[in-house]
């Protein structure tokens, strides 16, 4: 039994050398006996080595066979230093220039054996050393290592005749330094050990490279320590050389993607996870969909790859392109049921009115795949469907569908909140569900509840207060919210709610003091049009970022109600300056002609601001209005014109009013009834600002 | 008017206490005069002064304090505090007491006076309570408690920021291999400079903030994230444990969908600080030692867990991206953690025959 295991389990070692081979068992059993003398000499006499020789091969010995405190023993009887600097001069006395080639050659191959076997003992000291814990030591024996090879090698290792294990050693000592120095905690060593290792001529060969241009952006993109960018000795001119730890990183993970494409290196999935994080991290999401779309086919399943690329586009806002990408994704050959697919589809269906209807079927399969591990996304899935069913009420036919898809868009958010109780963002969009449905009541509690849930840190929360206070025509109460909201509001930030409050002392009959506000406001426009960098902070609702022209509008608007024609026909101007053809600015130029009784003047402008706007509601109902007052030939036109404002705006108290005259002057008194009805009722729920501007 | 009153009232949450110390505490005077009759005695002479009163001045406010910060035989007490794990979960525990963040907290005014006293080891004892601090008191806004005491501190933090960039933006010119690099080579015309390099902003500039305004709120805690991601790799395990706990508070995810304390709303400005740090727990296990690293590493994939429900919840595009990633790679270094030993490309080729 003993035997057996004696000839499968033991290796029988063998020294070779000069041609000569002899068994290692005697030697070893010397230096067992701590005889480190006489298994020299038995070497050296066996193979004919010199001491050098003969010590470096004891050293490997003992290494191999896991003594690594013999092995440094070993290695420290020979002098390695000298060793080095006897190499140094017998390569250096020649100039690479020399024509005589044979003689050269040879000394070469001669002195690069010898070398060989000096830095190997050397690395396999630096090995031991580290094994023993003492890493310190051992980063300044590997660095000794490639000290000796750049003065050996002055001209950087030759690519061709050089030989194999001295090759071996120099790549291994490259990859192993920096590695020391982080298990020494000695981090701007392991920086420069790094870019040392990628930037001097080495002759790595791929595979090493690779390992250390990813242990190096691994290090540089989480390790916290700032590398600094590299000396100015290793730029060149036109170069991009990265300053920061993050570019660095960005660079090295890019470069080691392209070496994969070029077929130099196998496939490592954990390349595209660390671009991944290092871009969406600093918002660089275009460039990582980039990234995604170089990817040669075969490497990422492509429904994986159209999932990642839509994030991306979405991430960037560029929601079409991902919409676009996602309805492959979703479609019923490829994976129908992939619920964060379906719920981002949804997601983005929800920004535009005429998607509604595609987002419902989303949010639909989407609830219905929220089962297992991914049950706790039903809460989400019933959040999107109502989101969608409500944007599809808006452009619905007819009244029926309307309220039918708005009762239902209420019942799927109700039933979400049961599921996420302390989800705010849903508390906010029931908030503004409820307003648009002219519940105010409940609108009012979501309000409130948004603001305490996220301890009035959100803009949004505060506008959809003050616009449901204004709704209820509380307009003091609206305003005291907005001065607390611009209490806590940086100045940047504050644009929407000086809008918000120049209306609202319009609405409290407090024109001066509106006018005040819009010039305040006026001036905070104009000057972060002049220092809105690309750096400086992005307001929080970006997409609600007041413009100059709307202020010059809105101060038209206030003026030529004051009838200040002179000031309202200055803002105008302005206002055409910023927006040449404009139907709201015709729209404020229709109503002063109108009060100056141009009657058809007015109604031609009104027309015009149709041509140019042909949704534009105000200018459909003035002319509505205007129409409605030509006699019994032009009802029929104004009933038309008012139906359509209705049907792109439901809550306008106006179009209303102006559509039950028309039933009125064409005698039927039942729909005339409930039109002055919806009117008086809306008049009542009108908030200063559109809800659906809160989205 | 009545109507207005009782509106602001129910609905405005707004700190009254004032949040610096430094105008309303004649302590905190004190404190910076004797910092300027000190500066001319030598460096490390003031600093040690500073330590000793920092940590004479903690021995009254926790239960007890270790000897060897308090004799001055030890190097740099404030960094043999730092890593001193007794004293480390006493000041937890006291920061985690229900009217720890208030104006009159000794602990708050400590932290703050200590962050003040400008000198880089006090300010790193300061930093490691970081993430307790912004975890309890971005937890606690909507509860409507005092938290003028953790403002300060935030607030100094943010100050210090600001000063020291001068208010500039942190931008990466991100690369494009299409120009030539240190690193490689590239066959497109070097010329064409036209192709502008895509620049990305890690950090907007930095406004000047006297008090926490609700909607600066999270980018005030967020840049003192920030601060702390920059010393992180000085930070002790315990520190980033407790960052690793707060994310699954504050994610709101953990578990079942019943109601969770502490969920707050998650904008950009903190999530990204917040990603950073966790891709170093998560990644950054070369760097620290090998017994903490594991668990440093599992608090962080919970973490992750939990942040990568979240963004599924808020559909937020850059979040499913950076979390999912973590995820993934946080599963490849459990995977490859037993893989290394036997791969490891520095070893030798071990054979039977040992030539020269």
């Amino acid at each position: 039994m003993e035997s057996e295991e004696y000839e499968a389990g033991m290796v029988v070692r063998e020294f070779c050398a000069n041609g000569v081979c002899m068994k290692a068992t005697e030697v070893e059993a010397k230096l067992d006996e701590g005889n480190i003398q006489e298994a020299e000499s038995s070497l050296r006499e066996g193979l004919s080595l010199n001491f050098e020789e003969a010590r470096a091969l004891l050293g490997k010995l003992e290494y191999q066979r896991g003594n690594v405190e013999g092995a440094l023993r070993v290695f420290d009887g020979i002098d390695l230093q000298t060793a080095i600097k006897r190499l140094q001069p017998s390569l250096a006395e020649k100039p690479p220039s020399k024509k005589g080639k044979s003689r050269p050659e040879s000394q070469h191959t001669v002195s690069q054996h010898a070398a060989s076997l000096v830095l190997e003992a050397i690395y396999l000291k630096a090995k031991s050393l580290q094994k023993l814990g003492r890493v310190t030591e051992a980063a300044e024996e590997c660095k000794s290592v490639l000290n000796a090879v750049e003065k050996i090698f002055h001209q950087g290792i030759p690519d061709v005749q050089v030989d194999n294990r001295l090759q071996e050693t120099v790549c291994q000592a490259v990859e192993l330094l920096p590695e020391l120095w982080m298990q020494a905690g000695n981090f701007h060593e392991a920086i420069s050990a790094y870019r040392r290792s990628l930037l001097s001529h080495w002759n790595l060969d791929n595979d090493c490279c690779t390992r250390i241009q990813k242990s190096f952006a691994v290090f540089l993109l989480y390790s916290g320590v700032e590398a600094g960018p590299p000396s100015l000795g290793v730029q060149i001119d036109s170069s991009y050389v990265p300053k920061n730890n993050l570019e660095e990183a960005i660079l090295l993970l890019m470069i080691l993607m392209r070496k994969f494409y070029l077929g130099k290196t196998k496939w490592d999935p954990s390349l595209i996870e660390h671009l991944t994080f290092a871009l969406s991290s600093c918002n660089q999401t275009l460039v990582l969909a980039k990234q995604f779309e170089e990817v040669i086919p075969g490497v990422i399943h492509r429904v994986e790859r159209w999932n990642s690329l839509a994030l991306c586009y979405s991430g960037a806002g560029q929601n079409k392109a991902a919409l676009n990408l996602l309805r492959k994704s979703v479609h019923k050959h490829e994976q129908p049921d992939d619920i964060m697919a379906l719920l981002l589809a949804a997601r983005i269906c929800t920004e535009d009115f005429q998607l509604g209807a595609e987002g419902v079927g989303y949010a639909r399969r989407a609830i219905s795949n929220a089962k297992g591990t991914n049950e706790h996304l039903k809460g989400v899935g019933l959040r999107m469907l109502g989101l969608c069913l409500g944007k599809q009420a808006k452009v619905s036919s007819s009244d029926f569908e309307r309220s039918r898809l708005q009762s239902e868009a209420l019942k799927s958010l109700d039933e979400a909140i049961v599921l996420e109780p302390n989800n705010s963002d849903l508390v906010f969009d029931l908030g503004v569900l409820y307003a648009e449905h002219r519940n105010l009541s409940a609108a009012l509690r979501f309000a409130k509840q948004f603001i305490d849930e996220t301890g009035g840190s959100l803009l949004k929360g505060w506008r959809l207060l003050a616009l449901v206070l204004s709704a209820q025509q509380r307009f003091s109460e609206a305003e005291v919210v907005t001065d607390a909201a611009l209490d806590e509001t940086a100045k940047w930030d504050q644009g929407p709610l000086l809008r918000l409050k120049a209306k609202l002392k319009i609405s409290r009959s407090q024109p001066m003091d509106a006018i005040e506000t819009y010039r305040y406001l006026l001036a905070l426009v104009q000057a972060q049009r002049k220092s809105f960098g690309p750096f400086t902070v992005t307001p929080q609702i970006e997409d609600d970022k007041v413009d100059e022209y709307e202020v010059w509008h809105g101060l038209a608007n206030l003026y030529s109600s004051l009838s200040h024609v002179k000031d309202a026909e200055i803002c105008l101007e302005k206002v055409r300056q910023l927006k040449q053809y404009s139907a709201e600015a015709l729209h404020t130029e229709g109503v002063m002609l109108q009060g100056r009784g141009e009657t058809p003047e007015a109604l031609s402008i009104y027309i015009n601001a149709l041509l140019l706007e042909p949704c534009y509601v105000p200018c459909q109902i003035l002319v509505g209005a205007l129409m409605s007052k030509m006699g019994s030939k032009a009802l029929p036109v104004a009933r038309s014109m008012l139906s359509d404002a209705l049907r792109l705006d439901p809550t306008n108290r106006k179009a209303w009013y102006y559509l039950g005259l028309v039933h009125r002057d064409d005698g039927r008194m039942a729909d005339a009834i409930d039109c002055f009805q919806a009117a008086s009722m809306l008049e009542e729920s009108d908030p200063i600002e559109n809800f659906s501007s809160l989205h | 008017m009545s109507d207005d009153t009782t509106i602001s009232e129910a609905t405005i949450t707004t700190t009254s206490e004032h949040p610096t110390f430094a105008t309303t505490d004649p302590s905190a005077e004190e404190a910076i005069t004797t910092t300027t009759t000190t500066a001319s005695e030598t460096l490390s002479a003031d600093s040690l002064s500073k330590y000793q009163s920092s940590i004479q001045s903690l021995s009254s406010i926790i239960p007890s304090i270790p000897s060897s910060s308090l004799s001055s035989s030890s190097s740099n007490p404030a960094l043999s505090l730092l890593h001193h794990r007794q004293t480390a979960s006493q000041i937890s525990s006291l920061l985690r007491q229900p009217d720890s963040g208030a104006g009159d907290n000794n602990l708050c005014r400590w932290l703050y006076d200590t962050f003040q006293s400008g000198d880089p080891s006090l300010q790193l004892v300061v930093l490691r309570f970081i993430p307790i601090i912004s975890g309890v008191y971005l937890s606690r806004v909507p509860l409507r408690k005092p938290l003028a005491g953790f403002e300060a501190v935030l607030l100094a933090l943010y100050a210090h920021e600001t000063t020291s960039r001068a208010g500039q933006p942190i931008t990466v010119n991100v690369p494009d291999l299409s120009h030539p690099s240190l690193y490689h080579e590239s066959i497109a015309p070097t010329k064409n400079n036209a192709t502008a390099l895509n620049l990305a902003v890690i950090s907007p500039s930095l406004e000047p903030h006297g008090t926490v305004r609700s909607t600066r709120r999270a980018r005030i805690v967020g840049v003192a994230l920030e601060l702390y991601y920059s010393r992180i790799y000085q930070m002790p395990s315990g520190s980033k444990i407790e960052f690793c706990e707060f994310c699954r508070v504050w994610a709101g995810q953990d578990g079942d969908n019943k109601k969770e304390e502490g969920r707050i709303p998650l904008p950009w400005e903190l999530l990204q600080p917040m990603l950073r740090i966790l891709g170093h727990c998560l990644m950054g296990s070369s760097c620290r030692r090998k017994e903490d690293s594991r668990e440093v590493l599992e608090a962080a994939i919970g973490a992750c867990k939990c942040l990568h429900t979240r963004s599924m919840h808020d559909i937020n595009a850059k979040a499913i991206l950076a979390t999912g990633s973590l995820l993934r790679l946080g599963k490849m270094v459990l995977e490859a953690n037993d893989d290394h030993a036997l791969n490891d490309p520095t070893e030798i080729s071990m054979s039977n025959v040992i030539s020269i």
